[in-house]
């Protein structure tokens, strides 16, 4: 199922928003997107989360969840853990691997 | 060449380790914990063992000089010069975690393209090794274009070397004043990250490692339910240690203060100054000696807690319910170190973004429990509440020390809810909290910690407890009573007649006017109220043991609404004083005091009359 992010570059394979990953997975990041949650500072997010590794191909694994509907959410980037809300979570498009 | 001061700055990420090094370098002994955030002001000390003059400055930890959360542009503006009155950096000490080196070059490249003379920093250099991962140093630093030098800054390992490193830098540069404007940024993230991955080909060889352990406790730690039952199950366990295990050393101490205050009475000729000694000095100043244990016990726990990488994880399991109520896991650290005080509490709310989240964190902080009110806490849990067993576990006492501390904390939850739905929602920085590795607690970082604490405490008592207990005792002794007195002396002293003055205010609430007085001395410190109640049943002639005196004198509604009245009232001019300079408002200051007091009237009423009813 291919499809295309904010600047129309088409995606190689099928990707999820880091929310919707089952917990324990591993994923390639394919991508951020752009949400419309956090207004003007939307680049600055896109940004952070690139700077602390969120970049096209990296692997992450999904380590858990919040208590309520998958917010908070802990992920492993390069071998740092990080908690992340829906919000960022979302921006974060990635592929699930085979296990 | 010049012999003026030269200055190092320490920047990395957060919790790489700067404050440690710092320490190392300069032999400060500033706060050190395992969470990203400690730091939050820049702090700076003369650097020793160079052979010029050279200052050491600590920065904030900042994972970036382009996108800054507020915490993160202190560190910006000091290495870009922008900070009025302030010396530019000549050198950059970059520190990276060496378990996280990918993570932390990124920064080391945006810095270099400062063009500053630079060098790097491995940090935990033995985590890493312990991990397997290899960095071969000096092809590191050819490729980097800066000396690399390996350090463990807890054991202090590797720091003579950084200092032969530092020197050699130091003779090369020269001081250059004025500002360096922010480059605009030259390479994206992306090929920033392409050309650190092709270094760390070259020169480090890491297998794909995290400890097992570290694993299997973050599924324990961050399980959403279990996770919830792990954290209460560790505060019970806190609040139980303070009662259980304080016990026989708090027996020894009190054993100790009421020899010394029989012999002492025994050697003094029977007079003003036997009294002054017996009933002023040493009455007050061992009533409050003898929680010296608690606190330390308190403190084992929020120390070892800190050390150890759990606090973000409960950062991560409240987040949401800060959330609930206009806060954010942002705000867990300085609502956390308010158990402390809450007067660096407000002070690391700097760190929070959202200005209205700040304010509203200020407003909650003496809500949380500070260890000032832990004495006044135990001594009237310990002459009122029994030490019974409650589900085999815990006991009463600490299971009531406990429900104190959860009430203080609902009623925050509660006040920070009000204020949101007044403001309405406003958009938040995101939460992306680096959840740290594990590590046992550093022995020696702990210990230091400790015996700060523990002399914190002392110097309290020996100075601001010590003066109130002596002006307390002459409020109390003097004047005399009449010839024809019928009732005991204290009541005809300044001290009686302000309590009684007070007392009609306090009426509803049940205090007696033993209890108004102590409540004044407790405004320059809270535990000042315990001295003041030793001090008065002493000269009244109570019993020796304190707790015996207000188990004959308060009733248990009484002696409740006591408790209600310290989980909320602003009791700490110190505290009054930190809101009013950092809000800069003297509006919020009133408000601030005058909601606290409000709240603590009211919660003492009502706990008087339920108790009274279901007693």
């Amino acid at each position: 199922m291919p499809s295309k992010t904010i600047d129309g570059a088409v995606l190689p394979s099928a990707h999820t928003p880091l929310h919707r990953l089952p917990k324990g997975s591993r994923a390639r990041v394919v991508g951020i997107a752009s949400s419309a949650l956090f207004g003007d500072m939307d680049d600055q997010v896109t940004l952070r989360l690139k700077e602390l590794g969120f970049l096209p191909g990296a692997m992450l694994q999904v380590i858990g969840f919040g208590l309520f509907g998958a917010d908070p959410i802990a992920v492993r980037i390069n071998g740092t853990k990080f908690g992340l809300r829906r919000a960022e979570a979302e921006k974060v498009l990635a592929a699930l691997q085979p296990a | 060449m010049s012999q003026s001061v030269l200055h190092f700055a320490l920047v990395g990420n957060p919790n790489c380790g700067k404050t440690a090094l710092f320490n190392c370098l300069t032999g400060a002994k500033a706060k050190v914990a395992n969470y990203a955030g400690v730091t939050v002001e820049k702090r700076s000390g003369p650097l020793a063992g160079l052979s010029r003059p050279a200052e050491l400055i600590d920065l904030p930890g900042t994972y970036s000089l382009y996108v800054a959360s507020p915490d993160e542009q202190v560190a910006r503006r000091v290495i870009l010069g922008e900070m009025d009155g302030e010396a530019q950096p000549d050198v950059l000490v970059a520190v990276v975690d060496a378990t996280n080196i990918k993570l932390g070059l990124r920064l080391v490249l945006e810095l270099k393209a400062l063009g500053r003379p630079m060098i790097l920093v491995l940090n935990l250099a033995d985590e890493a090794r312990r991990r397997g991962i290899r960095i071969h140093a000096e092809l590191l630093a050819e490729r980097l274009g800066m000396p690399v030098v390996e350090t463990v800054a807890v054991r202090r390992q590797g720091v003579t070397g950084l200092l032969a490193a530092l020197d050699t830098l130091a003779a090369n540069v020269q001081v250059r004043s004025g500002r360096l404007g922010l480059p605009a940024r030259g390479e994206a993230v992306e090929s920033l990250y392409a050309r650190i991955d092709t270094v760390l080909a070259e020169c480090v060889e890491a297998p794909e490692f995290t400890p097992r352990w570290q694993d299997k406790l973050d599924a324990l730690a961050m399980h959403p339910v279990l996770g919830l039952v792990i954290l209460a199950a560790i505060l019970l366990l806190m609040f139980q240690a303070v009662f259980a295990w304080a016990a026989p050393l708090m027996d020894g101490i009190e054993a100790l203060v009421s020899w010394l205050g029989e012999w002492a009475g025994a050697l003094l000729p029977p007079g003003i100054l036997h009294d002054f000694v017996v009933d002023g000095l040493i009455a007050g100043m061992g009533s409050v000696l003898v929680f010296l244990p608690q606190i330390i016990i308190l403190f084992a726990f929020i120390l070892a807690l800190e050390d150890s990488g759990y606090l973000p994880r409960a950062a991560f399991l409240l987040d949401r319910m800060m959330r609930g109520v206009g806060l954010s896991g942002r705000s867990f650290i300085p609502l956390l170190s308010s158990f402390a005080c809450a007067v660096p509490g407000i002070m690391s709310t700097r760190s929070i973004p959202n200005p209205h989240e700040r304010l509203i964190t200020i407003m909650t902080a003496p809500l949380m429990t500070c260890s000032a009110r832990l004495p006044v806490y135990a001594l009237v849990i310990g002459a009122f509440v029994p030490q019974r067993p409650v589900w085999g576990l815990f006991n009463l006492q600490g299971l009531t020390l406990f429900c104190l501390y959860v009430a203080g904390i609902a009623s925050a939850a509660l006040v920070a809810w009000t204020a949101r739905r007044q403001r309405g929602k406003s958009e938040s920085f995101p939460l992306l909290l680096e959840l740290p590795n594990y590590r046992w607690p550093n022995l020696y970082h702990f210990l230091l910690g400790l015996k700060e604490r523990a002399w914190i405490f002392l110097r309290r008592v020996g100075t601001i407890i010590l003066a109130l207990s002596i002006v307390l005792w002459f409020l109390a002794t003097f004047p005399g009573a009449p010839e024809d007195a019928t009732l005991p002396a204290i009541e005809y002293s300044f001290a009686g007649m302000l309590g009684k003055f007070m007392q009609p205010l306090f009426e509803p609430l049940g205090f007696s006017w033993q209890m108004c007085i102590a409540l004044i001395p407790a405004m320059a410190a809270r535990e000042v109220a315990v001295s003041t109640l030793a001090t008065v049943y002493a000269i009244g002639g109570g019993d020796a043991a304190l707790g015996v005196s207000l188990a004959h004198s308060w009733s248990l509604p009484v002696a409740l609404a006591y408790l209600a009245w310290f989980v909320y009232a602003p009791q700490c001019l110190s505290t009054i004083a930190v809101v009013r300079r950092e809000t800069n408002s003297v509006r919020a200051t009133l408000v601030f005091t005058a909601y606290l007091f409000a709240l603590a009237y009211v919660a003492a009423l009502l706990v008087r009359h339920l108790a009274a009813l279901w007693t």
